[in-house]
């Protein structure tokens, strides 16, 4: 490629966008808006899947202890634990731990205590923390045939809506991107389609002059990258204050939801949502442009 | 200059035989009038020069390249070998006359500077160098043909094609704007034109060649719209503007 004719694709595009102003305009705003919704959405998506991992780390077996159990006795059980492949955390809870527990969660009801006495009815116990929530049932299982093991609990009704529902909305999050992207492949490479439009009696007579297939072509491969960065740039920039104001809210109204962090999420979509537009516009231009070139 | 060899052509869509078993030879400096009416199939003879149309059957040599078994890629380079003119113009109407012409330059890959000095050059050859600086819609018909014709010429081609050029201008433009071609031509540049502008044919008394129905009914060197001795051969003094009536393209 001549210096000349990169100058030349360049001052092309600048003229270009400069003479449609407002299809330029359009089409920029086309770009930011359709993948402004686009990242709105793999917004609430990487929500929705980190809140579903959340979840299932929340998933614990509780492992009761029979009483009267020898201190020897009890590290070799918590050995054990650890050992266990699905296992990534033990934790020991004893029976006076247990019993503040109790209390702080009862709050102002927990004065029914006070008729227990002096007496603590509850069991020393190891907390443990699962690696793959799926396969909590089989851990569980293994754990209760252990020697001093009273009983084993994990809130088998609980735990299995769990799974039920982080599937789901996994599933649906992916279903929904598909969607998503095609959806907004399709608005933009037609707005583009548009601007090439606008401009066939052009490329007609560049064909008619003798121009090369790849002369007539580079001006709109670098037009749709533009679109496509600028555009994605607006809606990154926009949706970067949109999550920070939002994360805000949450964060001082519903502390316990978990959200993804901004950083470095937000540079990753930044990242993913100026490709794509960039990706969007070339391929955009380029099969546009295929029926025009057939002079 | 150029050599169509038992050339058919047949539209694939609609099955229509445009042209068919048509041989002509045209030599490097001529002037030659394609006449017939509307229909007859001489757009579609240029069409199949400038590698518009494909033929179906048959041998075309343009400058000695095979246009029919040209590949894609080769097509620009047979274009930027000739000049064509249209009856419509096909100005870029957000560009100006300079840039117009200067556009069939660029295209081409023309060096900045020796663009500048051709596109001028030219545009005085066709008497607009005083409105290098107006946009298409500022000018009258006969000179936005000027235009055409100054950015079919800029690249110094051997041949000129022209379909129509005349076909919506009245008839004093028209002479003038023949005038520029008769001086392209005494330069040596070939020059084929399809037209069914009686006057102007019969004004030159260049070479005719007539085709009727797909068919050559008539070559003659130094020949007159129509065969003498065929209809009345009085030439209309006014009011022969009779273009309006078609483009002269073949409707698919």
């Amino acid at each position: 490629m001549k210096l000349q004719n990169i100058q030349y694709y360049f001052r092309e595009v600048v003229v270009s966008m400069a003479r449609n102003r407002w299809m330029t305009f359009a089409s920029i705003g086309t770009v930011a808006v359709s993948l402004f919704v686009l990242g709105i959405f793999l917004i609430l998506i990487a929500n929705m899947t980190n809140l579903a991992s959340e979840l299932e780390s929340q998933v614990q077996i509780s492992v009761y202890l029979k009483d009267e159990l020898k201190t020897q006795d009890q590290e070799n059980i918590k050995n054990k634990l650890k050992n266990l492949t699905n296992v990534t955390e033990v934790r020991y809870v004893s029976k006076e731990e247990a019993f503040q527990t109790l209390q702080r969660r009862l709050g102002e009801k927990q004065k029914i205590l006070e008729a227990l006495g002096e007496s603590n009815p509850l069991p020393n116990s190891f907390s443990v923390t699962v690696k793959i929530a799926d396969d909590v049932q089989k851990t569980a299982e293994i754990i209760s045939k252990f020697n001093g093991v009273e009983e084993v609990s994990y809130g088998q009704e609980v735990a299995i809506n769990i799974f039920d529902v982080t599937r789901l909305i996994r599933v649906l999050g992916f279903v929904l991107m598909i969607i998503l992207t095609g959806a907004t492949i399709f608005i933009i490479s037609n707005t583009i389609r548009l601007t090439v439009f606008a401009r066939r009696k052009e490329i007609a007579v560049m064909k008619y002059v003798g121009a090369t297939d790849w002369f007539i072509r580079w001006p709109f491969v670098l037009e749709g990258t533009v679109f496509g960065l600028i555009g994605g740039g607006i809606s990154a920039i926009a949706l970067r204050s949109f999550y920070s104001a939002m994360s805000e809210r949450i964060y001082s109204t519903l502390a316990f939801f978990p959200i993804v962090e901004q950083h470095p999420f937000m540079n990753y979509l930044t990242v993913v949502l100026i490709l794509s537009g960039i990706a969007v516009g070339v391929l955009g231009s380029t099969v546009s442009l295929k029926k025009f070139l057939e002079v | 200059m150029i050599h169509l060899k038992n050339v058919t052509k047949i539209y694939k869509d609609n099955g229509v035989v445009a042209l068919e078993d048509i041989t002509i030879d045209i030599g490097e400096g001529e002037f030659v009038f394609i006449v017939g009416t509307s229909g007859s199939g001489k757009s579609t003879l240029i069409k199949l020069l400038i590698h518009e149309e494909t033929a179906t059957a048959g041998e075309i040599f343009v400058d000695n390249r095979d246009v029919i078994k040209m590949k894609r890629t080769e097509i620009p380079y047979l274009r930027r070998s000739l000049g064509m003119i249209f009856q419509d113009y096909r100005l870029l109407e957000d560009r100006t006359v300079y840039e117009n012409v200067a556009f069939a330059m660029q295209v081409i890959e023309a060096p900045q500077q020796i663009i500048r000095r051709s596109v001028d050059n030219v545009l005085e050859i066709v008497g607009l160098g005083e409105k290098k600086n107006h946009f298409p819609s500022q000018l009258s018909g006969g000179e936005r043909q000027r235009v055409a014709i100054a950015r079919a010429i800029v690249n110094a081609p051997k041949l000129v094609v022209a379909d129509e050029p005349t076909g919506n201008l009245d008839p004093d433009t028209s002479r003038d704007i023949m005038d520029i071609f008769k001086r392209i031509n005494d330069a040596g540049t070939t020059i084929v034109m399809a037209t069914h502008d009686k006057q102007i044919v019969d004004s030159m008394k260049k070479r005719v060649i007539e085709i009727e129905d797909g068919h050559i009914v008539r070559d003659e060197i130094k020949g007159l719209y129509e065969k003498i001795g065929k209809k009345d051969v009085v030439v209309p003094k006014i009011g022969s503007n009779n273009q309006k009536f078609g483009a002269g393209s073949v409707r698919r």
